[in-house]
């Protein structure tokens, strides 16, 4: 007797109450299948199951061997179930790996990919100025015109300081020649050599003395800043867009951006006292309370500049991952300049390794969440709106 | 080509069949060495869907349950067919290397 004729012929020879218990755990593990797959063949599956369930029932056998030899299919249907869903699952992630392979592992989200392709010309560029900082170069310009007889240029590199300035320079070269996906790699490899140097450079003084290593906010923000500029650089169509995109008031938002993050940067501090170190300079001897002054309006006017339009909205949330820890840096010198040295240690919220790193990778970790939240949304209204469209026009 | 593939689709070249009828088609083909289990046979019916070899056929519903109808495209059975003449020639290339009869020289 074949299986088809026991469908189509014969009754099931199976218990009740084990059918329903059988059919229970069927369905249990049909949830495992995609959706669509499930409200197209569930009820076939199930029937085809029942179908080889009840073929081996009408096996003639000793009543232990036969209950061990149904007991057996049955786990053998049960696990071929599990591993049917692995491998419809497995198949439909391959695909849309090579679906995004093909796209160049595009944005799907215009307005994103739009806000990805401009941050794909500010980040290297933000790189760049954090690089030529590590020469003191914004340091000295900002001295000339305070007047203050610290900074002075100067070319001091340590071996931890490599990766950013031979990598931002590479970086902001390969954008600019177009090869985004290379200056994209480029910016990984930035963050990477950073990432490790600073692991070998933090494990060579210990105790680390404060501000050093991965609690300092200047690594934490060059290595998210490289982060930031590979994903632009990888998964949005790259600068050229983003230049077309960026307005002229918003490249003067961007160079003001940049004077404030470059006074803030690698190898010392403008904004903060002396190039010693912050232990002994919080005093804020270079600019004090008018430098706070400068850097609120420039980080107000960037931010009320970028709120206006949505794709520069998202701009400023990509560029805010990066900036954190800077809020960081800005909030212990602002309680040193309202409280003195010694009262704005005390009100200070000192830099440590959560909170440098935890905001950004909670803002990174929101922004893909709505993207992704947006998006599902988007495509169940689109789902929802086709079949009203005959119905309206029935209606009418 | 794996050998459900290949059954599947041998089940399928000689007319649409449903989900049941292909299971027990493979069973009968491979004189019962081969048994197909729903989950391996529908995660090849997907695969073979998306790769354009079998297309659905009709609908029907039979105590209660949908049937669905599948059907072999001609790709899949220029697929099947090329499939046939590479176990051929190998099948070929051995018995001639055994002396069996029927062998290639």
């Amino acid at each position: 007797m074949t299986w088809s004729a026991e469908l189509d012929g014969h009754s099931s020879r199976l218990p009740a109450r084990r059918r329903t218990r059988m059919e229970r755990r069927y369905r249990r593990l049909l949830t495992l299948y995609p959706k669509a797959h499930r409200q197209e063949h569930a009820e076939e599956m199930i029937g085809v199951l029942f179908a080889a369930a009840d073929y081996d029932a009408r096996i003639r056998a000793p009543k232990p061997v036969g209950w061990a030899l149904r007991s057996g299919q049955h786990v053998a249907d049960c696990a071929d179930l599990v591993a049917g869903a692995a491998r419809i699952r497995g198949r439909m992630v391959l695909n849309r790996v090579k679906q995004a392979t093909r796209s160049g592992w595009m944005v799907p989200d215009r307005r994103w990919s739009d806000a990805l392709a401009v941050v794909s010309v500010i980040a290297p560029l933000l790189l760049l100025v954090a690089a030529l900082a590590e020469f003191h170069l914004p340091q000295a310009v900002a001295s000339s015109l305070t007047g203050h007889p610290h900074w002075r240029l100067t070319a001091t590199l340590g071996l931890g300081d490599l990766p950013l300035a031979a990598g931002a320079p590479a970086v902001a070269l390969l954008a600019l020649l177009r090869l985004r996906r290379l200056a994209g790699l480029g910016a990984i490899g930035a963050a990477i050599g950073q990432t490790l140097l600073t692991q070998g450079g933090a494990a060579a003084q210990r105790p680390a003395p404060p501000f050093t290593g991965y609690s300092s906010p200047v690594v934490a923000f060059t290595v998210l800043l490289a982060c930031t500029a590979a994903a632009a650089l990888l998964i949005s169509p790259g600068p050229d867009r983003g230049l077309a995109l960026l307005t002229r008031g918003g490249a003067v938002l961007i160079g003001a951006g940049a004077l404030v993050l470059g006074g803030f940067s690698v190898g010392g501090n403008v904004w903060l006292a002396s190039p010693s170190g912050f232990t002994q300079g919080l005093g804020s001897e270079v600019t004090g309370l008018p430098g706070d002054l400068l850097i609120a309006a420039v980080l107000i006017a960037v931010a009320a500049g970028c709120l206006r339009a949505p794709v520069s909205r998202r701009v400023l949330a990509l560029l805010a991952i990066p900036v954190i820890p800077y809020a960081v840096l800005w909030q212990e010198k602002l309680a040193s300049d309202l409280f003195g040295q010694a009262g704005g240690a005390a009100a200070s919220i000192s830099s440590s390794l959560p909170l440098l790193y935890l905001p950004p990778l909670l803002l990174a970790g929101a922004i893909v969440a709505g993207a992704w939240l947006a998006r599902r949304r988007a495509t169940r209204q689109v789902s929802s709106a086709s079949p009203a469209g005959p119905r309206s026009a029935v209606s009418a | 080509m794996q050998e459900p593939t290949f059954l599947i689709l041998t089940a399928l070249a000689a007319g649409a069949q449903h989900g049941y009828g292909i299971m027990s088609d493979v069973a009968r083909i491979s004189e019962g060495r081969v048994r197909l289990r729903a989950g391996t046979l529908y995660a090849a019916l997907d695969r073979l869907k998306s790769d354009g070899m079998v297309t659905s056929d009709k609908k029907e519903v039979v105590d209660g349950r949908l049937r669905h109808y599948y059907r072999i495209t001609d790709e899949g059975a220029a697929e099947l067919a090329a499939e046939v003449g590479r176990i051929q020639a190998n099948a070929a290339v051995a018995a001639s290397r055994l002396g069996l009869a029927g062998g290639a020289i």
